[in-house]
């Protein structure tokens, strides 16, 4: 470069100035990129580096009362593929189908499609899970979760309700109490190159799933056994559609149980019972028909039907009448058999009429002209006052999804005849649920309670996190009108239509009722029985319909005598003793004795002794003459009428 | 320099040789292989089976180019503008006419790799990329017409008289490969700059340059599209490739993510291992050792800049020059590129990026710079 030294320094200079001038300006912007926007795509990159898994959070257990879990969870798997990672569709598709019993088809579509992870089946379980396991095949995973489990199965089923693939619930309680019950899923987070495989030794992100909390309802399970089976008892006895009866304690509204039999399998919510695919035998339904059914299997009828309640409502006509202060016990009324209400006649059931008698005759005998009177005395605006006071006018407020309302006359368009009928229960419709409240209100000292079911939230640990609270409405009944609607009920019982349900030893109130299903004179019935105990302290409060039973249909005969079962049933159970009457006690072989002793006695000597004990029905075993052992044993004090049992030799 | 200057011999004449420039060289070789392997082993394993397939290659390709740079270094460079002994042909003029010839080879029978038509296959040894050799062509050719009559280039004429000589193996480069005509362009124009001592036209050409560019990008559909993506990397569908690179260097942070440790290499970078390299070096190395690559580079830059104004005549100059432009223009296009400074275009990063035809005339180039150094005499 000779001659032009300088200018051409100077010239690759001015170049080599301009090259670190570019070079300074890149490094600014790789440092904006590195530092400023580095968090942002570093993030936007992290999401396509990473696959999520999710994990379920544990859902929480239902336990009833006295901690028995009656809903819980069992471990099962869910089978997925992933297609990067298949080596051998063929026999991925192959063992699949055959594991799982699923269609090729369907098994093929899934492993075909392009995507990063393709679930093939849930709730797998965990012996088939871990056959599948055992064949090692690429691309095939076996992720383990926790499935609804219902130890009772049927206990409760359309109360309790079940839960979806996807641990959400369904219907009942699982649906109301999700959000306490569902839980967070977590998540593992693993790295993945960008043909999907797994980058094994890469730290995987997790965040752990929070497992749901528990729910601890007022329902007993022995109390919802004991009348799951007397309601099918009388279900399977007289024929009928359904059987519904709900337990509850009048005093603060806890359910002790509710009954709709046919209940359902809880843990497999989605074939039909016997009971409806009967009536649909050799016919295929369709998907539509099919849903249809399924969602009438899953209805709480206690809550979800209204009905017209019939007699049982002259409970609340003469709690409206004696809060009125329009008619007093001994107010005499003729029954002639009819009562005409303007142009209309309408009947009592008994055909001849009842002729003369007193209010409390009146109530005794459900007679309809004596509520007729009352009811007219009370008057329209008075009647839906009281109403709406025993909270017929809104939903109960259950912790139940689908709840229905009453469906009342316009207070503007009741004449003298619909005041009439409404006054025994005809011509508006209520469901059973708002009749209990009501009737609980009614002996419970005026308090109108929220019937519920959950009690308690707490957390897997034990520890309360909640406890549910609902808001009573007091002075619905004055507690005079109260303590005379107690004896007058229990009257009912005692000596009235509702004499079935008496029970030795304790003191039952209620009242029967026999509504004729819409429309008319078909010779469609609800027999139902309302009825509490004991009748000066309420403790129980159950009522019990009967949809459709064939024959004798009056729910004096054939309602009541169930409630008073179920009662002979729970009350010990509930620690309410048996308080005999000097006459029960002789009227019905009440009392205790110490066995004598057997042993050793021959048959003759064994005739003469039990002339002289009560015992009940005599088993002997064995051929012989001198007795062997004896039970129960010798010294032991039993009931009068209990059985025994000898061993010959 | 130091060393040329503390070592007069006023008796012997001495040869300098620029070793600090050789070792920045071989320095900036070894680190790519390191990269090379960190960046393809995953995909090498994936499609070959064999992690080293590629570093294989280019370790190679690698070796050979230091031998060929050794061998440069040690012949005079103007052997190249000397008459040969018996064809009577200069080197350079031959150079020319072969690339001329192989350009045009190349767009008849060039196998097509993702619809450009730009490689010749060598059997085994792999493709042979011809524009690759016609930027030492360039190189050596401008630098030879312009030292032929230097004061022409004050003018506007000569400036043009370069062009028109050079034109031919521009154009047919730009038929099919935009990024290295504009390489290639950059080369030319920086030895006439320097030689020139008016500047004016060179304002006024490089506006007319603008406006030749412009109408190639604006006509040609493709590239027109690679301004969109460029606008709208996050969310153009082809913006893909860029995307992918700008998570690789924004993930990387200030201090990187360690040697080896890159995710996006792991396929989300498609071929990383070529022209998005820089990107998974910033990944794995952050933004320190995305700045220490940068401070090399200018370092190299610097070394070429001091052998081409202390070389012995105009040509030695012109043709270190020429390189300085060469390899800088490179790395900055490539850096602006992945880091979605400007539109993409495929520039490889030399010396780093993974390429036989490229690393092997880069390192030719750097042999000439060297033998270059090697012509400055300590006494003068």
């Amino acid at each position: 470069m000779a001659r032009s030294r300088t200018y051409n320094r100077r010239n690759i200079l001015i170049i080599v100035t301009v090259i670190i001038l570019a070079a300074l300006a890149l490094t600014i912007r790789l440092g904006y990129l590195m530092i400023f926007r580095s968090e942002e795509y570093a993030a936007q990159a992290k999401a396509l580096h990473e696959r999520e898994r999710a994990i379920k959070a544990q859902r929480g257990s239902i336990f009833d009362r006295n901690g028995v879990e009656i809903a819980t969870n069992k471990p099962v798997c869910t089978i997925s593929v992933i297609h990067s990672q298949i080596t051998d569709p063929e026999r991925v598709i192959k063992v699949l189908s055959d594991e799982l019993g699923l269609g090729e088809e369907k098994i093929r579509k899934r492993v075909e499609k392009v995507s990063s992870i393709e679930r093939i089946k849930s709730n797998v379980d965990k012996e088939i899970a871990d056959k599948i396991r055992e064949y090692d095949l690429d691309g095939v995973m076996v992720d383990e979760d926790y499935k609804r489990y219902y130890p009772y199965e049927s206990l409760a089923s359309k109360v309790i309700g079940f839960t979806g693939s996807d641990n959400q619930g369904i219907i009942g309680l699982e649906v109301k109490y999700d959000e306490f019950l569902k839980g967070i899923d977590g998540t593992i987070l693993t790295l993945t190159t960008a043909y999907g495989v797994e980058i094994e030794n890469a730290a995987e992100d997790r965040i752990e799933p929070q497992a749901g909390n528990d729910l601890y309802l007022s329902l007993d399970v022995n109390i919802q056994k004991y009348a799951e089976q007397a309601a099918k008892k009388v279900m399977e006895a007289k024929n009928a559609n359904n059987v519904k009866l709900i337990v509850m304690s009048p005093q603060n509204g806890e359910i002790y149980a509710m009954v709709n039999v046919p209940e359902f399998n809880l843990n497999d919510p989605y074939t039909l019972i016997d009971e409806i695919t009967k009536q649909y035998e050799g016919q295929t339904l369709g998907a539509e028909k099919q849903n249809e059914l399924l969602n009438g299997m899953w209805r709480n009828a206690c809550i979800s039907d209204t009905y017209e309640p019939g007699s049982a409502f002259k409970i609340v006509t003469a709690t409206a009448a004696l809060e009125a202060g329009v008619v007093s016990l001994n107010d005499t009324f003729y029954c002639p058999g009819y009562k005409k209400v303007e142009d209309r006649i309408i009947r009592c059931h008994k055909a001849g009429g009842h002729g003369s008698q007193t209010f409390v005759d009146g109530i005794k005998n459900s007679c309809n002209p004596v509520f007729i009177e009352i009811g007219a005395r009370v008057g329209v605006d008075k009647m839906y006052q009281y109403y709406d006071r025993l909270g017929l006018f809104k939903k109960t407020g259950v912790d139940l999804p689908g709840e229905a309302n009453s469906i009342m006359h316009k207070k503007e368009k009741i004449g003298a005849v619909e005041l009439a009928t409404m006054s025994f229960g005809q011509s508006f419709q209520i469901t059973p649920l708002q009749l209990l409240t009501a009737a609980s209100a009614v002996v419970n000292g005026g308090n109108l309670v929220v019937p519920h079911f959950g009690v308690d939230i707490k957390t897997p640990d034990g520890e309360t996190v909640n406890t549910l609270e609902y808001k009573e409405t007091s002075g619905a009944v004055t507690k005079k009108t109260s303590e005379t609607m107690k004896e007058l009920l229990e009257a009912v019982v005692a000596d009235g239509t509702g004499r079935r349900a008496y029970l030795p030893g304790f003191r039952i109130g209620g009242k029967t009722a026999t509504s004729e299903k819409l429309p008319r004179r078909n010779g469609k019935y609800i027999s139902s029985f309302i009825g509490f105990a004991p009748a000066n302290d309420p403790q129980v409060i159950a009522i019990i319909l009967i949809d459709e039973p064939i024959g004798i249909y009056y729910g004096g005969t054939i309602a009541a005598p169930v409630v008073a079962e179920l009662f002979d049933n729970i009350l010990p159970y509930m620690g309410i003793e048996a308080n005999y009457t000097e006459t029960e006690i002789t009227k019905f072989h009440i009392g205790s004795f110490e066995v004598p002793d057997f042993v050793g006695k021959t048959k003759a000597e064994v005739k003469e002794l039990l002339k002289l004990y009560a015992f009940g029905e005599l088993y002997p075993i064995g051929e012989g003459d001198v007795v062997m052992e004896q039970f129960p044993l010798p010294g032991e004090k039993v009931e009068q009428d209990s059985n025994l049992i000898l061993y010959f030799n | 320099m130091s060393r040329t200057a503390g070592e007069i011999n006023k008796r012997k004449m001495h040869s300098y040789y620029d070793y600090s420039l050789l070792f920045l060289t071989l320095f900036l070789v070894c680190f790519g292989l390191v990269m090379i392997y960190s960046t393809s082993s995953y995909n090498a394993q994936r499609v070959y089976g064999d992690a080293t397939y590629y570093l294989g290659r280019q370790a190679l390709f690698s070796g050979a180019g230091i031998l060929i740079m050794l061998f440069v270094s040690k012949i005079d460079y103007r052997i190249y503008i000397r008459n040969l002994p018996i064809i009577k042909i200069k080197p350079v003029t031959g150079l020319y006419f072969l690339c001329i010839g192989l350009q045009t080879y190349v767009l008849i029978f060039g196998d097509t790799i993702k619809g450009a038509k730009r490689w010749i296959s060598l059997g085994p040894l792999g493709r042979f990329q011809p524009s690759e050799l016609t930027k030492i062509a360039v190189i050596l050719f401008t630098a030879y017409i312009v030292q032929l009559a230097p004061r022409r280039l004050d003018k506007f004429t000569g400036f043009l008289r370069v062009v028109f000589l050079i034109g031919p193996l521009l154009g047919l480069i730009v038929i099919e490969n935009f990024s290295t005509a504009l390489v290639v362009g950059v080369i030319m124009v920086a030895i006439c700059f320097v030689t020139s001592k008016k500047k004016g036209y060179f304002i006024f050409s490089g506006l007319l340059l603008v406006a030749a560019g412009a109408l190639l990008v604006f006509f040609v559909p493709y590239r027109f599209e690679r301004i969109n993506v460029w606008k709208n990397v996050e969310t153009h569908p082809k913006g893909y490739q860029i995307l992918q690179g700008l998570y690789a260097i924004a993930s990387g942070g200030i201090f990187g993510k360690g040697l080896g440790e890159s995710m996006q290499k792991l396929g989300f970078i498609p071929e990383s291992h070529n022209d998005m390299i820089f990107s998974v070096i910033c990944e794995e190395l952050g933004l320190f050792g995305a700045f220490a690559l940068i401070l090399l580079f200018i370092l190299l830059i610097w070394r070429i800049f001091i052998i081409a104004i202390n070389a012995p005549d105009l040509y030695g100059g012109l043709i270190a020059t020429g390189v300085l432009a060469h390899i800088a223009i490179q790395v900055l296009i490539n850096i602006a590129v992945v880091t979605n400074t400007i539109p993409s275009t495929g520039i490889p990063l030399p010396f780093i990026s993974y390429g036989g035809s490229s690393m092997m005339v880069i390192l030719f180039e750097m042999g000439i710079v060297l033998s270059v150094s090697n012509q400055i005499k300590a006494e003068r």
